[in-house]
C-alpha cells in the first residue's frame, strides 16, 4: 500500500514539475488559479497547452511501461523491451507510411492501424528469426531485434528521403524517430486515456498466464498453459499497446526497459502488481524526461527519445553486463 | 481401475526413434519407478504421459477420455508433473510459487496451502525467494507447489537427483506414501532406491520396455543385467536386495 501512495505521489509531484517548466514557468500557485478557469492568457495557455502535454507525457510512459512488462513476460528476459526488439521500430515505420504515402483513406483512421501492424510483424519477425536461428534467449533475440532495428530504420529513412516534399513536413517524420510528445488537444487527452485504460485492463488479462509462463515451458505446459497461442496473444497486446505508445509519442528508448525493472524491485515479480507499478513508474519517468526536453534548452526543445536513451542507456549497459557475468 | 494407459506410443524427433511401441497402463493407485540407461526414452515417456508431448503415434488414455482431448486446465488438474530441471525466470518467492501452484485448481480446500506448508516443512519459508533456498528446500518447495492441488496422478522426473542422499530419501519416501492413496510414477535413476522404495518396475531401453514386473521380481531378473550392459551383483540386506554394477569383460 505504501508503494502504490509513494508512486501515486510521485506521479503527482511529476505532473506538477512538468506543468511548471517550459518557456516560461508556472508555479503551483498558477497551475491552481488556471484550473479555477483564471481568464488570463498565461492560464488559458497553461490550460490548453502544457497540461495536456504533461498528461500525453504521463499516459504515454503509462503505456511504454505496461508494454515493456508485456514483452519482459513475453520472452521471459528482462533484456527485452518493445525498442530494442524491433517492435517500436515498426511501429514508427508503419506511422511513416501513413505519413508520407498519400492514401484514400484518413491518416486519422490509418496511423494507428499501421503502426500497429508495423509493431506486430516486427515482432513476429524477430520472434521468427530468433526460433529459426535456434536461440530463444536473451543474447538470440537482442541480435535480431537489433538486425530488424537496423533495417526498418533504413526503410524509414528512405521513405522519408524519397517522399517528402513541399506538402508534407519533414519535421512531423522527424518528431516520430526522435521520439516527442504530440500535443494534443484536450478530446485527445480523453482519448489516449481511454487507450490507455484499455490497454491496462488488457494486460491485467494476462497477468497470471504471464506469471505461469515464468515458470518455464515445461512447468508452464504442466500448470494447463498453451505456450504457443499464449504467445501469439500475449504478441498481439503488446503490440497493440506499443503502437498506441508510438502513435502519441515517436520512437522513446528503454522507458519500456527500466519501468518494469523499478516496478519489479518494489512490488516483486509477480505480473498483477507488476503492471500497474510499470505503468505509474513509466508515467513518472516520461512526464520529468519531457519536462527536460522542454526546459533544458529552451525555447528549442530536445526530442524526448534523445533524453531517454542518454539516461537509459547506461541503465541497459549495467543490466547487460550484470546479467552477462551471472 | 485402469486411470492411465499409454497403448503402441511411437516417438520420433529429428529422425530418432525415441519411443517404439511402448504399452503400458496404470491403476488408480500404486508407485511405479521407471528405470533404464541414458537414452533410453525415460524422460520422453513421462512428458507424453503427462500429455506435454505429443506422441507421433498411438494415444494416452486418462481414464475413459483420450489426453489428447482433454482441456489443458483439466489435465493440468489431475496430473502433476515434476520435471527434472526447474529454474524460474522470476525470483518468486515460496508463498508466490505456492499460489501459482494452487491457482490451477478450481476449488481450493480453504487449509490446502496451510496443510501443503505443514506436509512440506516450508513453515518459515513463506517470504523467502527461490534464488536464496538450498538444494532440498527447493525440492521440497517445487513438490509442494505441484501437489497443492492434489493432483490424482504425479509423474515425476528424477525429482531427487540433484540432492545430497538425506534430502533424495526425504523426498522419495514423501512419493511413496502418496503411491498408497494415488497414482505415481517416477523416473528413477537410483537402482537401490527404485527397488526398495516403488513396487512396480517399468524397465526401459532404446525406446522400448524391456521389463514391467513388481520390483521384488525384476530385482532378480538378467534383463535387468543386459539393459544396462553390466553384470549386477546382488547382495542380500535385511529389507531385500543390493546391487553392485560390475563391467562385462568385452
Amino acid at each position: 500500500m505504501k508503494v502504490w501512495l509513494g508512486l501515486g505521489g510521485l506521479l503527482l509531484a511529476a505532473i506538477v514539475v512538468g506543468s511548471y517548466v517550459g518557456q516560461t514557468f508556472a508555479s503551483p500557485l498558477d497551475l491552481w488559479r488556471a484550473l479555477q478557469g483564471d481568464p488570463s492568457m498565461s492560464s488559458r495557455l497553461l490550460i490548453e497547452w502544457r497540461l495536456p502535454r504533461v498528461l500525453a507525457a504521463a499516459l504515454v510512459g503509462a503505456l511504454l511501461g505496461l508494454g515493456g512488462t508485456i514483452y519482459q513476460g513475453v520472452f521471459r528476459n528482462p533484456l527485452a523491451e518493445p525498442y530494442l526488439l524491433g517492435s517500436a521500430g515498426g511501429a514508427a515505420l508503419g506511422a511513416t507510411v501513413a505519413l508520407l504515402v498519400p492514401m484514400a483513406l484518413s491518416q486519422v483512421l490509418l496511423l494507428p492501424v499501421l503502426a500497429f501492424a508495423g509493431a506486430w510483424g516486427a515482432t513476429l519477425l524477430v520472434i521468427g528469426i530468433a526460433r529459426v536461428a535456434g536461440a530463444v534467449d536473451a543474447a538470440g533475440l537482442l541480435l535480431a531485434g537489433v538486425a530488424i532495428a537496423a533495417i526498418l530504420g533504413a526503410l524509414r529513412s528512405f521513405l522519408m528521403l524519397a517522399l517528402s516534399d513541399d506538402t508534407v513536413s519533414l519535421q512531423v517524420v522527424m518528431s516520430w524517430v526522435l521520439g516527442g510528445i504530440q500535443t494534443p488537444g484536450w478530446s485527445g487527452i480523453v482519448l489516449l486515456l481511454a487507450i490507455s485504460a484499455a490497454c491496462l485492463a488488457l494486460s491485467l488479462l494476462l497477468a497470471s498466464r504471464l506469471d505461469v509462463l515464468g515458470l518455464g515451458e515445461t512447468m508452464a505446459t504442466a500448470f494447463g498453459l498453451n505456450i504457443p497461442r499464449f504467445i501469439m496473444i500475449a504478441v498481439l497486446a503488446g503490440s497493440v499497446i506499443v503502437a498506441a505508445a508510438v502513435a502519441f509519442g515517436g520512437l522513446v528508448a528503454f522507458v519500456g526497459l527500466a519501468a518494469p525493472h523499478i516496478a519489479r524491485w518494489l512490488v516483486g515479480p509477480l505480473h498483477r502488481p507488476l503492471l500497474p507499478a510499470s505503468a505509474l513508474i513509466g508515467a513518472i519517468i516520461v512526464t520529468l524526461a519531457d519536462a527536460i526536453s522542454r526546459a533544458a534548452l529552451p525555447p528549442a526543445e530536445i526530442p524526448l527519445g534523445l533524453i531517454t536513451a542518454v539516461a537509459g542507456g547506461p541503465f541497459f549497459i549495467v543490466l547487460l553486463a550484470r546479467r552477462l557475468r551471472a | 481401475m485402469t486411470v492411465l494407459a499409454a497403448s503402441h506410443l511411437v516417438v520420433k524427433r529429428n529422425g530418432a526413434t525415441l519411443l517404439h511401441d511402448v504399452s503400458l497402463s496404470f491403476g488408480d493407485t500404486g508407485s511405479v519407478a521407471v528405470i533404464g540407461p541414458n537414452g533410453a526414452g525415460k524422460s520422453t515417456l513421462l512428458k507424453v504421459l503427462a500429455g506435454l508431448e505429443k506422441p507421433t503415434s498411438g494415444s494416452v488414455r486418462l481414464g475413459d477420455r483420450d489426453l489428447a482431448t482433454i482441456s489443458n486446465a483439466a489435465r493440468a488438474r489431475t496430473i502433476g508433473f515434476l520435471p527434472q530441471h526447474f529454474e524460474p525466470h522470476w525470483d518468486l518467492t515460496v508463498r508466490q510459487l505456492l499460489q501459482l501452484g494452487a491457482e490451477r485448481a478450481t476449488r481450493l480446500a480453504a487449509d490446502a496451502l496451510d496443510r501443503i506448508r505443514a506436509q512440506f516443512e516450508l513453515g518459515g519459508l513463506d517470504g523467502r525467494r527461490w534464488s536464496t533456498l538450498s538444494g532440498g528446500e527447493r525440492a521440497r518447495v517445487l513438490l509442494a507447489t505441484v501437489l497443492v492441488v492434489d493432483p490424482p496422478i504425479l509423474l515425476a522426473d528424477e525429482p531427487a537427483a540433484a540432492l545430497d542422499i538425506r534430502h533424495r530419501l526425504d523426498v522419495i519416501q514423501a512419493l511413496s506414501v502418496r503411491g498408497r492413496e494415488r497414482l505415481l510414477v517416477v523416473v528413477v535413476h537410483d537402482l537401490d532406491l527404485a527397488f526398495s522404495a516403488f513396487e512396480r518396475v517399468v524397465l526401459l531401453a532404446d525406446g522400448e520396455i524391456v521389463a514391467d514386473e513388481p520390483a521384488a521380481r525384476l530385482i532378480g531378473d538378467p534383463r535387468l543385467d543386459s539393459a544396462f550392459g553390466v553384470r549386477f551383483e546382488r547382495m542380500r540386506v535385511d529389507d531385500g536386495w543390493l546391487l553392485r554394477a560390475r563391467l562385462t569383460p568385452a
